[in-house]
């Protein structure tokens, strides 16, 4: 069954709107929805290769909850969607340009490439539109 | 009896999802899986994710908030 496809703008640094984005782009993949995030501001940091969750992750009582819970680990919720399903993940070309990073800076084997905004809003156009 | 049991026991959403999906890769087509589970908001979830992607739910059932779940791979 076809579903819209869910195009993801995740900002935020803090830790509980990414792990928000990689269960919603997670699930979605697996269920047979396309979806594609794209990455930009804060959230860029998150996905700086070599990073333990410690220093990749910050937020408020939840985050804290979360990792003392060992929730299932963002990023690696980000790849597993990946492997299983459609999901493309787009680093904001103006991000790694106002942080002088190359895409061998992020995480390997997560992302599709540098995109810019308007082609993310372009083809985001005919799916379902969040942001976080 | 399934033709593979999936554990999932103990794990968080989306965790039961995903190992689910990656499991019913190795089920045949027309084979079952079961999960068994114990997020209380699995029953829901694989009803859904069943729904979407074109898999049979065939049983969903609780004993002692543990939910057990027969999936027949059709897609």
């Amino acid at each position: 069954m076809a579903s819209a496809p869910l195009y993801i703008l995740l900002c935020s640094g803090e830790h509980e709107k990414i792990q928000m984005a990689a269960m919603m782009a997670s699930v979605g993949a697996v269920s047979e929805r396309p979806v594609e995030v794209f990455v930009s501001m804060n959230a860029i940091f998150a996905f700086a290769k070599g990073r333990g969750p410690d220093e990749r992750y910050h937020g408020g009582a939840f985050s804290r909850a979360l990792k003392e819970k060992r929730a299932p680990d963002a990023v690696t919720l980000f790849g597993q969607g990946k492997e299983l399903g459609d999901l493309k993940m787009w680093a904001c070309s103006m991000a790694l340009d106002v942080q002088g990073w190359e895409m061998d800076a992020l995480e390997d084997g997560l992302f599709d490439g540098p995109l810019g905004l308007t082609k993310f809003l372009s083809d985001a156009e005919n799916g379902q539109f969040v942001t976080l | 009896m399934a033709d593979q049991v999936l554990d999932a026991k103990g794990l968080n959403c989306p965790l039961p999802i995903l190992k689910a999906k990656k499991a019913l890769k190795d089920v045949p087509m027309g084979g079952t899986l079961q999960v068994i589970a114990t997020d209380p908001g699995a029953v829901k979830d694989f009803e859904a994710f069943c729904r979407t992607t074109g898999n049979e739910l065939m049983e969903s059932k609780e004993d002692d908030k543990v939910f057990s779940f027969l999936i027949k791979r059709t897609s």
